[in-house]
């Protein structure tokens, strides 16, 4: 990402108002693959056992949310029953919340150039909130970025790239088969409001 | 490796050598303090440690407001509310906690209620929850492990939910770390070992971290240095004057390092040992040490060999994998020293652990923070093959 905005794209830079056209594109772009996010946890959420297992421990109620801050996009989830709920856009009184702490920090981890871990590392993301909530919701975390980016990714995004079997390839066929309809979904209920 | 980017922070005074606490009166000048309110426990109060402090304001305007000395091996929540409200009913403007770990995270939870205007410090647990600026707090260590004198966080026991919880911000740096040997001399030898380990698996977690970085790197290397010269002389005679400052200093070292490069899965194992078997924390972080070496050795061997040099045991001509099983037996070589010298036990059924508890254990260091920045994923079946090795 670096590489295509400091050489690749460096004749954009002379556009008129590129940087606001480069902010806004960032902005859109976490925007975007945030509700893909959010959308992907409630589809992965019905199909995957690992995440099931994962959550049963959790309160019913406990929200979580991911953020870029001071001002960027953000999301809340929430547990409800054996499913996780999309509640839409803004951080909503969640129990956890990572936070971004610019949308550069952002952009890399939402395309897969960044790990989350190395986020973490490189003092990139922050959380808020109660810290053994936080290691749930990083392991679920993972596995539901293990469903959403293709296999050839694993080694670079994960520490320990999850092994997911046959089960877990037609369980990864079923989450990218409903992620689109659920985003659309998602999408109209924040239009509405 | 040079990381893409990091960050290092370390706002604390240093004050070192002997005779230190003689300038805290001046230093609490410096910082427009008047009154201070003196935080520390029984066990330190009753060693005479505290006359120590009293006599460095004989001739001082500045005064001591009030000497709570009733803080727990484990503070918790109640005992921080309950220190915030003497310290406004006394008038106090900054801190003296004069301790181990406990009194200082007592004190750092005290001036987060205190400063935040709040009535329960219960409300404001978790990472970057503190928004308020604290008050002065001048940290005088009476072990030398924790490092608390010189890191961002704190750990409280939670007397409602049965649990510890921490309390990360960058706020929660003390203004002040004073180190003098005479506040360690009364230091018992197995309470040297055990703490003396926590600070050589502080600087060796942060040199092995995700977030390790060249100048935290710098801190964790040099602590080593010191604790591999100082640790044995300090536990076999505790009044060794430069042994007792070489290791105040390693601590502190240690606590510079690990504050900007955090700890990992030997801190997640000793922390949920702590939690439910009551393990002192730097004798668990002594017995997983080597463990969690092993087990991180093949995601970072040449990071884990690279200590072997400052441990003495440097060996030329090994691959990074077989250097750093030279790490692993160096470590393993100092537990068997200290083990022979102080009794501390190295091993967790010794430790009063008992097997049934283990799987306990590998559940709560799961969903501990410290995991997070390990360099190799701990699951659950993981961690319970740590635990048995260890027991």
């Amino acid at each position: 990402m670096e590489c295509t905005t400091q050489k690749g794209a460096c004749p954009l830079r002379s556009l008129p108002f590129y940087p606001v056209i480069q902010s806004k594109a960032k902005f859109m772009l976490v925007d975007t693959m945030m509700l893909f996010l959010g959308s992907a946890f409630e589809v992965a959420s019905k199909y995957v056992p690992e995440l099931k297992a994962e959550m049963a421990d959790w309160n019913d109620g406990r929200r979580f949310a991911l953020g870029v801050l001071p001002d960027g996009p953000s999301i809340t989830l929430e547990k409800r029953g054996d499913l996780v709920k999309f509640l839409g856009l803004g951080v909503q009184e969640p129990h956890v919340a990572f936070f971004f702490k610019n949308l550069d920090a952002a952009v890399p981890v939402f395309v897969g150039l960044n790990s989350t871990h190395n986020g973490f590392a490189q003092g990139k993301i922050m959380i808020q909130g109660n810290l053994a909530y936080a290691m749930e919701v990083n392991r679920t975390m993972t596995l539901v970025l293990a469903y959403l980016f293709p296999i050839f990714a694993f080694k670079h995004l994960f520490k320990a790239p999850p092994k997911l079997g046959v089960l877990g390839l037609i369980n990864k066929a079923k989450v990218y088969m409903t992620l689109v309809p659920q985003a659309v979904m998602n999408l109209i209920a924040i239009m509405k409001k | 490796m040079l990381p893409n980017y990091y960050q290092f922070f370390s706002p604390i005074k240093i004050l070192s050598g002997s005779k230190a606490v003689s300038n805290i009166p001046y230093e609490m000048g410096l910082l427009g303090c008047k009154r201070a309110m003196v935080v520390t426990d029984k066990g330190v109060a009753g060693a005479g440690l505290i006359e120590i402090i009293k006599s460095a304001f004989a001739d001082s305007d500045r005064q001591i407001g009030f000497i709570f000395d009733e803080v727990p091996p484990d503070s918790s929540n109640r005992i921080a509310n309950k220190l915030a409200k003497l310290f406004e009913k006394e008038q106090c403007d900054c801190f003296i906690a004069v301790g181990g770990g406990s009194a200082m995270d007592t004190a750092k939870g005290a001036n987060i209620v205190i400063s935040e205007k709040s009535d329960d410090l219960l409300k404001l647990q978790g990472a970057e929850n503190i928004k308020a600026d604290l008050k002065p707090m001048i940290a005088v260590p009476t072990t030398a492990g924790t490092g608390s004198e010189v890191t961002k966080a704190a750990v409280i026991y939670n007397e409602e939910a049965n649990c510890k919880m921490s309390f990360v911000s960058d706020k929660l740096y003390p203004t002040m770390a004073v180190l003098d040997p005479a506040m360690t001399a009364t230091m018992p030898p197995k309470i040297t070992a055990t703490t003396g380990m926590d600070a050589l698996t502080h600087a060796m977690e942060a040199y092995t971290c995700l977030q390790k970085n060249p100048v935290s790197d710098v801190f964790a290397k040099g602590a080593i240095e010191l604790i591999r010269k100082y640790l044995v002389r300090a536990t076999e005679n505790g009044k060794d004057e430069e042994a007792r400052l070489g290791m105040a200093n390693a601590a502190l070292m240690a606590g510079v390092a690990f504050s900007n490069s955090m700890v990992g899965a030997c801190h997640s194992l000793a922390h949920a040992t702590g939690g439910a078997c009551h393990v002192p924390h730097g004798l668990a972080n002594a017995i997983f040490l080597p463990w969690v070496l092993e087990y991180n050795s093949d995601k970072v061997p040449e990071y884990v060999a690279e200590l072997s040099g400052v441990l003495g045991g440097a060996v030329d001509y090994l691959e990074a994998k077989d250097q750093a099983m030279v790490t692993v037996t160096l470590v393993r070589n100092l537990l068997v020293r200290l083990n022979q010298i102080s009794g501390m036990p190295i091993r967790l059924r010794d430790a009063g652990v008992t097997e049934d508890k283990l799987p306990t254990i590998a559940k709560l260091t799961i969903n501990d923070g410290s995991l997070i920045l390990n360099p190799k994923e701990v699951s659950y079946d993981d961690a319970l093959a740590i635990l048995k090795k260890a027991f």
